[in-house]
């Protein structure tokens, strides 16, 4: 199955947000003086958790644009339970399992969000990037 | 003492399964975005490109609201009934 390049663009958004948000929570686990193995092993879990789930998000979505309303609205509310039922038993092997620090496997969960909510101004960064250029190619 | 840890547990159970009701609402609710979205490619297929990614930042949005519950659940089942029991166990000490 081919990924759709929109899928593979707002995945790779998501994970480069969450690698830089993971970084800012580290070094907060780093300056409250928490910091030890178990907290980077959590949060790579954690992100892996939070992107695998996005990823698989817009998997769904890619293949359910071609078939009917009904029946796309149906695939999505099924592959929602799925993947809840999935960041339900990854999170409880992660809190489990005292290799891995339970704050740094739960938060990076809402990674994703705040990425998105970070967006906006993502994209008007790089909406200002060529229009700078435009106007130096115009002088 | 032993009943009254019996029903802190019981109480952290039945609240960690009614804050995973949460997770029901995202999916009727991303449900019903696609089957929209799905309408508006079908109307204009050229925008399919558009649709489909601002349809994903949106689903992504109304999933973490199903998290948030998933994370209530959690610290319900793994975290708030040491808390709680030893809580309890300081206050009878006293």
């Amino acid at each position: 199955m081919k990924v759709d390049a929109t899928v593979k663009k707002e995945t790779l958004y998501i994970f480069g947000s969450c690698l830089i948000l993971s970084v800012v929570m580290e070094l907060v686990f780093w300056l409250c003086g928490h910091m030890d193995y178990t907290v980077p092993l959590g949060n790579l879990f954690g992100v892996i958790i939070a992107v695998l789930n996005f990823f698989l998000m817009g998997l769904t979505i890619q293949n359910s644009i071609g078939l009917d309303e009904k029946a796309a609205s149906e695939k999505l509310k099924l592959s929602q339970r799925l993947r809840m039922l999935m960041v339900i038993a990854l999170a409880a092997i992660g809190l489990a399992l005292s290799c891995f620090n339970s704050l740094a496997v739960v938060i990076p969960l809402f990674f994703p969000r705040i990425g998105i909510a970070f967006r906006p101004l993502v994209d008007k960064s790089m909406k200002e990037e060529p229009a700078q250029d435009d106007d130096q190619i115009m002088d | 003492m032993e009943l009254a840890i019996g029903i802190i547990l019981a109480g952290c159970a039945i609240g960690a399964g009614l804050a995973l009701i949460a997770g029901i609402g995202p999916g009727i609710g991303e449900g019903n975005a696609v089957a929209k979205a799905c309408e508006a490619i079908g109307r204009q297929p050229e925008s399919k490109g558009a649709v489909t990614s601002t349809m994903i930042m949106g689903c992504a949005i109304a999933e973490t609201t199903g998290l948030y519950g998933l994370v209530i659940g959690i610290l319900l089942i793994f975290v708030a009934p040491n808390l709680f029991v030893n809580i309890l166990k300081k206050a009878v000490g006293k």
